[in-house]
């Protein structure tokens, strides 16, 4: 195909193209029928829980305002949890070394704080006198 | 949000009240036929608790040195106790460290349920001490009672219960 012969396909295809698709009703009706049937066919697309996240995001205010609102909060609890845990642990602890540490030094033997018979008698000997 | 937070924090906080019982829960080791072998590799693939003995003060050494066989099976919360109680040691009279290095192996082989009766008894005795008198004049005439009396002052499980 030389030059002339290229111009002149080209400028043929440059008219069809201008003109437009012509179609009569009827097959302006069957592609309108199959492009209904192939929407009707297309699967949903999984946006429900994407839809439900974006609003939950959305009611607390986008990524800036979650982070705000929702994970300092639960940063802090967290935080103020384990403080308290340790504290509480420690507490125990030191009240614990405190009666030890007198039940080590005490008088009485250790036994006698284990033997129930003798904690008895001390109270039946106390409201006796 | 403020009403979710507050329940979240009133329920760590009574976690945070039941989690006594670990502090003196006693020594590791469980009943041998639950301990599953791969429960058991596990155990041993733990960090050790710390601190160790070797990394103990030669002070600290020598004041808990009735305890060093256990300490390996010491949990980390009894550990730190005992620490406590070996700092407060100097501070008391040689009569009273004597008595501590007597009974502080005797202390640690205690199951927790004996430790906890012992620290119980003490309260209850501690509280009315003056009414009581010299404590251990009583305990050496109960214990010159006949063994048979002393029993029968042993209240039964169902009473104490």
């Amino acid at each position: 195909m030389n030059e002339t012969n290229e111009t002149n396909f080209g400028n043929r295809v440059r008219l069809v193209l201008n003109q437009g698709l012509r179609l009569n009703a009827k097959q302006a009706e069957r592609l309108h029928s199959a492009r209904e049937r192939a929407l009707a066919a297309r699967r949903p697309e999984p946006v429900g829980a994407l839809a439900w996240a974006d609003n939950v995001l959305g009611s607390f205010g986008g990524w800036g305002g979650l982070s705000m609102r929702l994970v300092m909060p639960l940063v802090a609890l967290t935080l103020s949890v384990a403080a308290l845990y340790t504290w509480q642990q420690n507490r125990v602890i030191a009240d614990f070394e405190e009666i030890d540490s007198m039940l080590l030094t005490d008088d009485l033997p250790i036994d006698a704080y284990l033997d129930r018979g003798f904690q008895n008698w001390l109270k039946t000997r106390a409201a006796e006198e | 949000m403020l009403r979710v937070l507050l329940a979240a924090l009133s329920l760590c906080i009574a976690a945070g009240a039941g989690a006594q019982a670990p502090v003196d829960a006693g020594p590791k080791a469980a009943p041998k036929a639950a301990v599953k072998p791969a429960a058991k590799k596990a155990a041993t693939a733990k960090a050790p608790v710390r601190p160790t003995w070797a990394e103990l003060s030669a002070d600290q050494q020598q004041i808990l040195a009735p305890l060093k066989d256990d300490w390996s099976n010491l949990e980390v919360e009894r550990r730190k106790k005992w620490l406590g109680i070996a700092k407060r040691y100097p501070n008391l009279k040689p009569e009273e460290q004597a008595r501590v290095q007597r009974r502080m192996q005797v202390w640690a082989k205690l199951t927790p349920e004996q430790r906890r009766q012992a620290r119980e008894s003490y309260k209850s005795i501690a509280k009315d001490k003056d009414r009581h008198g010299d404590l251990r004049e009583h305990w050496a005439e109960y214990q010159a009672l006949p063994p048979e009396e002393r029993q029968s002052l042993v209240p039964s499980e169902k009473k104490r219960r």
